[in-house]
């Protein structure tokens, strides 16, 4: 490719500086050498002779020579001109180069032209080769390779040379992409010693590796062996026979072999000693092998004297030793189910398939034996691994034997007890750790010697029922992992019998993982009970199948909306939690996390607001509030009922008794002290004995202050009314109409009461609306009442009145009230004028106006008649068309104000005239 | 005269004294080797013509290719006999043998190269010329054998190459006859070349023959 590139380059030089001169082939000048390879480090020089007719054309000599490498100038300074027409050029210590060296003229000062050009290629020559090395693999020609040594750079040639003493064989020339190993043209002959040698040539140089000189037959690689049969042996269950046929060099050469077992599943292989096949041979008994196993064999061969090279492998081949009896008696276990037959329990024997290496064949049934104490056995052959027998409470013993074709294994030999043995001795310090992948179990032994050990295992869950895998241990074990499926995140509960000779002992329990993760699911927290301050957590143990491990603790997270998240830890046995120092009426977000050794996982977030007050909190308020309000109105009450004196003598002065009075006793015209109570109207002890009715019929404006008082007045009289007033009749007698009476009772009194109590009927009634019910006053008086057994009769007299006036509302009033009564017809007429005159006469006295004890007495004295008669024209001076109602309410207020008296008195109605106002 | 042939022998003696394994252990093994790989050479030759014979009595057709097929032998006076009375075998000294082997394979070898030139297949050639290669590797073992017995080569028999002509007078039958002998004669002298250096090979295994085996050949 190079030389090619090389040519076309010169050529197109040569044209370019023929051309331009107008001839043909002859190039201006020309380099020497020719072309170059260099080898690196040297130092490389090359002459540029011009054609003295080119330096006639172009009018130049050696000086304007300039050399150019690819399409860099070489520095002056490595040039040197020889004479007029030739020009050198040095390279100094030449690199690792492959480049175009052209020579260069200068012509007319300024046109630079190439007149020729070569290539120089630097490398290095070949090293000899090293490690020549040969190989006949039967059946094909002989292959030699070697270390060509170090990179030459250049294109080297390998060829391998071989001669016997008295021939000479073709070279054998090494291929472009394989230099360093070549295979020969001629089958080998062995047994005649060949000379082999490499020679490595290039630009730069040849050499040839030391020559080797062996016999090929000391360097073949034979075929493999190839296997015909594996035999097993009807005697020898430990026993194997190899069978293969040779390479065909086994005729004029001895082989050694080398032969590989091993078990079917295993990936290691076994070897069979090599001084038991270092001969040629053809078949090979293989020992000491387990019975009834597959195993795999491969062979290789080689020359007996290890010159040579080992063959291949030979194709694997197998076999299956024959069957020996079972070796190990198989796990035996029993497990008793609840059975309806009083007296017999069902009870199922199982056991465990023997493992192929303990089988040592296929086992074709089992052999169970039960026998009773002191009893006939039973016998039983079963292919399954489980039997079912329905035995008594009696204590049994059970065997157990596997059957293959060769023959019986030792017996496995069970006690079931009575149904009512009691187990003992369990093992002790029972743990259980997960190692290595496997989940391991390690125990005490009891004191008792143990026979073996049963260690059952099942997955606890809530959704499924706790089936049970178990294995046999033997009695020495004190450890051992759980030969099962296990998985990871479920909890296994570990169940180890020890057995002894008697039956088996008391089981321990313990749960382990084999591997734990975090609980698939946080535990759902809720309050229990939310105070101000505190709240009472709940929350239910996540269900084992989402535990994944065991639950170490819980984490309960909570927080206010702004608050910082508070954590607690809490013990995995709690189910319940107090916060304390919440915030009352605020909202709190909880949340629980249970944690087993490998992680937590986070429950649904719960929330709840602490209320504004504690239970109770605003009962303890109210409650204290109203009684204490209760309680000041019971003594205000108390206070009041005790003081009633003061208070009378605040609101109802003393009235000072007329009768009493210096001037009455001083008067000569005092009427007699005694009246008749019945006949003398106005008795002389009491002549204040007096209700006095004011009755403003002009003026209308209320006195609210006064109003009110006689309101509570009123109320504080109700209740007492109706009791004090006597027979029915007589309330009738209640009316407005202020009476005066006098009795001998009442004299007594007056002597020893100074103060005169008085009862007030309102009859309230709106605006002008008639009342419905009365309205009745009534102070508690002491003072004795008057004679009301005669006071219906004056009500009818004034019925009486009414009836022959026809002109009165308020007598009509009365008489409907009273209506019921106006046949009362035991009342004298006579008395009831009397009362009525008293009473308009009061009336009468009041609205003149005058001094109470002056006028009032006055009339007594000088005639009822006319007091009597009186009385429409007081009426007549009311408005008439007002309500009688408004008339009585305002009657105290006129009377206070207009006359500017002290509240000495208030105006009353007088009930049947048996009060007095004072 | 007797005095040059007790110095020649002193020399000769003196001369192999490196030879004895005794002596030199790491020098020179002596013919040994070469007389075992010789014999081992001969019977892998055995081996290899027997798969040549076959497949070329088998080109041949039959009837040379039945087993029991033994013509008289014709016409191949020129072919060396390796068939020799017991008596006479014994006799031979190992010069003679070695000297006998090497002419007959020199012969043979000849002889082999004619059939090899006239194979129809390709196959068939390969295998002759392979055959004919490793003839001659047998020949330079024998030659190496009797060098280092120091036996001089016997001198090739002028003439025996050219004689060795298919002439037309040749029938194409005689042709395989002679084919048939060849071949035949190959496998005899390999038989014999095999008892042959298998006694000289046994004759060599004791380290100390080596001496004796050289006191011999000066008295031969």
């Amino acid at each position: 490719m190079f030389t090619l590139q090389t040519w076309i380059v010169q050529a197109l030089f040569i044209f370019l500086t023929t051309e331009s001169i107008g001839e043909l082939i002859v190039p201006c000048a020309h380099i020497h050498p020719e072309s170059s390879v260099v080898q690196l480090g040297s130092n490389f020089t090359a002459v540029c002779v011009l054609k003295e007719k080119c330096m006639n054309d172009y009018h130049v000599t050696a000086n304007e020579i300039f050399w150019k490498t690819g399409r860099v100038t070489v520095p002056y300074e490595q040039y040197a001109v020889i004479n007029r027409t030739a020009s050198s050029v040095t390279f100094p210590n030449i690199t690792l180069i492959n480049a175009l060296l052209t020579c260069n003229i200068r012509m007319f000062g300024q046109i630079n032209r190439s007149v020729y050009g070569i290539r120089i290629i630097s490398g290095l020559p070949p090293e000899k080769p090293k490690n020549l090395s040969c190989i006949v693999n039967e059946g094909k020609k002989m292959m030699c390779q070697w270390d060509p040594g170090r990179e030459t750079h250049l294109e080297t040639n390998y060829t391998l040379k071989s001669e016997w003493a008295t021939e000479k064989f073709d070279d054998c020339k090494a291929k472009r992409d394989t230099p360093t190993s070549c295979t020969v043209d001629y089958p080998p002959v062995y047994f005649v010693n060949i000379e082999v040698w490499v020679e490595a040539e290039n630009a730069l140089g040849k050499v040839a590796s030391d020559h080797i000189n062996f016999d090929p037959i000391d360097k073949v690689k034979l075929n493999p062996p190839h296997i015909l049969s594996v035999n097993s042996s009807k005697e020898l269950s430990s026993i194997l026979k190899l069978t293969w046929t040779d390479s065909r060099f086994k005729s004029f050469i001895t082989l050694k072999y080398d032969i590989q077992y091993r078990t079917k599943d295993a990936s290691t292989w076994n070897q069979v000693p090599p001084e038991d096949t270092s001969s040629t041979r053809s078949s090979f008994t293989v020992q000491d092998l387990k019975p009834f196993t597959e195993y795999v064999f491969r062979i290789r061969c080689m020359k007996e004297d290890g010159k040579g090279y080992w063959s291949d492998w030979s194709e694997e081949a197998s076999g299956i030793t024959y069957e020996d009896r079972p070796s190990k008696a198989p796990s035996f276990w029993y497990k008793i189910e609840p059975s309806h037959a009083h007296g017999t329990r069902s009870v199922q024997l199982k056991w465990k398939t023997l493992p192929p290496f303990e089988a040592n064949g296929k086992i074709l049934d089992y052999e169970v034996t039960l026998t009773k104490w002191k009893s006939h056995s039973q016998n039983y052959t079963v292919k399954d691994t489980k039997l079912t027998v329905n035995l008594t409470n009696d204590r049994y013993v059970a065997t157990l034997t596997a059957r293959n074709l060769v023959g019986k294994s030792d017996a496995s030999v069970l006690t079931i007890p009575a149904w009512d043995f009691q187990a003992t001795h369990p093992v002790t310090n029972l743990k259980a750790f997960p190692k290595d992948n496997v989940l391991w179990v390690e125990w005490t032994a009891p004191d008792e010697s143990v026979n073996r050990y049963i260690l059952e295992w099942c997955v606890l869950s809530d959704k499924l029922p706790c089936i049970p895998e178990w294995q046999q241990e033997d009695g020495t074990v004190h450890r051992t992992y759980l030969r099962g499926n296990l998985v990871e995140k479920k909890c296994y509960l570990i169940t180890v019998t020890p057995v002894y000779d008697d039956g088996p002992g008391s089981p321990e329990h313990i749960k382990a993982y084999l591997k734990q993760a975090a609980p698939s699911k946080g535990p759902t927290v809720r309050t229990k009970k939310v105070g101000k301050n505190e709240a009472v957590l709940e929350w239910d143990h996540l269900p084992i199948d989402a535990q994944n491990g065991f639950i170490r603790n819980y984490t309960i997270f909570y927080r206010t909306v702004i608050g910082n998240e508070i954590a607690v830890n809490v013990d995995s046995s709690h189910t319940e939690y107090t916060l304390s120092s919440l915030t009352s009426d605020t909202l709190y977000m909880v949340r629980m996390a249970a944690y087993t050794d490998e992680g937590g996982k986070d429950g649904p977030e719960f929330t709840f607001t602490t209320p504004k007050f504690a239970q109770g909190e605003i009962e303890a308020i109210v409650v204290p509030v109203c009684l204490a309000f209760l309680l000041t109105t019971l003594l205000g009450v108390l206070f009041c009922f005790n003081k009633r004196d003061l208070i009378k003598k605040h609101i109802w002065p003393n009235v000072p008794d007329p009768s009493k009075s210096h001037i009455a006793q001083w008067s000569p015209h005092t009427p007699p002290r005694h009246f008749n109570s019945k006949d003398q109207m106005y008795p002389d002890g009491n002549f204040t004995d007096v209700s006095v009715v004011e009755i403003e019929a002009n003026d209308k404006k209320p006195f609210p202050d006064d109003l009110k008082s006689l309101d509570l007045f009123k109320k504080e009289k109700v209740n007492t009314e109706g009791h004090s007033s006597g027979i029915g009749g007589s309330s009738c007698m209640s009316s407005s109409r202020p009476s005066i009476s006098s009795s001998d009772e009442n004299e007594s009194a007056q002597n020893t009461s100074s103060t005169v109590q008085y009862s007030t009927v309102v009859h309230s009634g709106y605006r002008h609306q008639v009342p419905s019910v009365q309205v009745f006053s009534r102070s508690e008086s002491t003072q004795p009442l008057l004679d009301s057994e005669e006071r219906p009769e004056d009500l009818q007299l004034v019925d009486n009145v009414d009836g022959s006036d026809g002109i009165l509302p308020r007598q009509r009033y009365f008489k409907q009230n009273c209506s019921q009564h106006e046949t009362s017809p035991d009342i004298s007429h006579f008395e009831r004028s009397q009362q009525v005159s008293s009473v308009n006469e009061e009336d009468f006295v009041r609205l003149k106006q005058q001094q109470i004890s002056d006028h009032i007495s006055q009339p007594y004295g000088s005639g009822k008649m006319k007091m009597f008669q009186e009385v429409p024209a007081v009426d007549a001076f009311g408005p008439g068309i007002e309500g009688q109602v408004e008339r009585f309410e305002t009657v105290g207020m006129e009377a206070a104000v207009d006359e500017g008296m002290p509240k000495s008195y208030l105006p009353q109605t007088v009930r049947r005239g048996g009060y007095m106002p004072q | 005269g007797d005095s040059w042939g007790m110095l020649a022998c002193l020399c000769t003696v003196l001369w192999q004294l490196p030879a004895v394994p005794a002596l030199n252990r790491t020098g020179d093994p002596g013919p040994g080797p070469s007389i075992q790989k010789t014999y081992d050479l001969t019977r892998y030759l055995e081996h290899q013509l027997r798969s040549l014979a076959g497949t070329y009595l088998n080109y041949l057709g039959p009837p040379f290719n039945e087993p029991d097929f033994n013509p008289p032998r014709l016409g191949v006076e020129t072919l060396p006999k390796a068939t020799v009375n017991l008596e006479v075998w014994r006799s031979l000294n190992d010069k003679l043998r070695l000297t006998q082997n090497y002419e007959a394979y020199s012969h043979l070898l000849c002889y082999l190269r004619g059939l090899n030139r006239q194979a129809a297949t390709a196959e068939l050639r390969r295998s002759l010329a392979h055959f004919c290669t490793s003839l001659q590797g047998l020949l330079g073992s024998i030659a190496g054998v009797m060098a280092a017995l120091g036996y001089p080569l016997p001198q090739p028999l002028p003439g025996t190459e050219p004689t060795w002509a298919p002439g037309p007078a040749h029938s194409d039958f005689l042709q395989k006859m002679d084919d048939f002998w060849l071949l035949k004669e190959l496998q005899t002298w390999l038989w014999r070349s095999a008892k042959d250096f298998n006694r000289l090979k046994k004759k060599m295994q004791p380290p100390a023959t080596a001496v004796t085996l050289h006191l011999e050949a000066r008295g031969f």
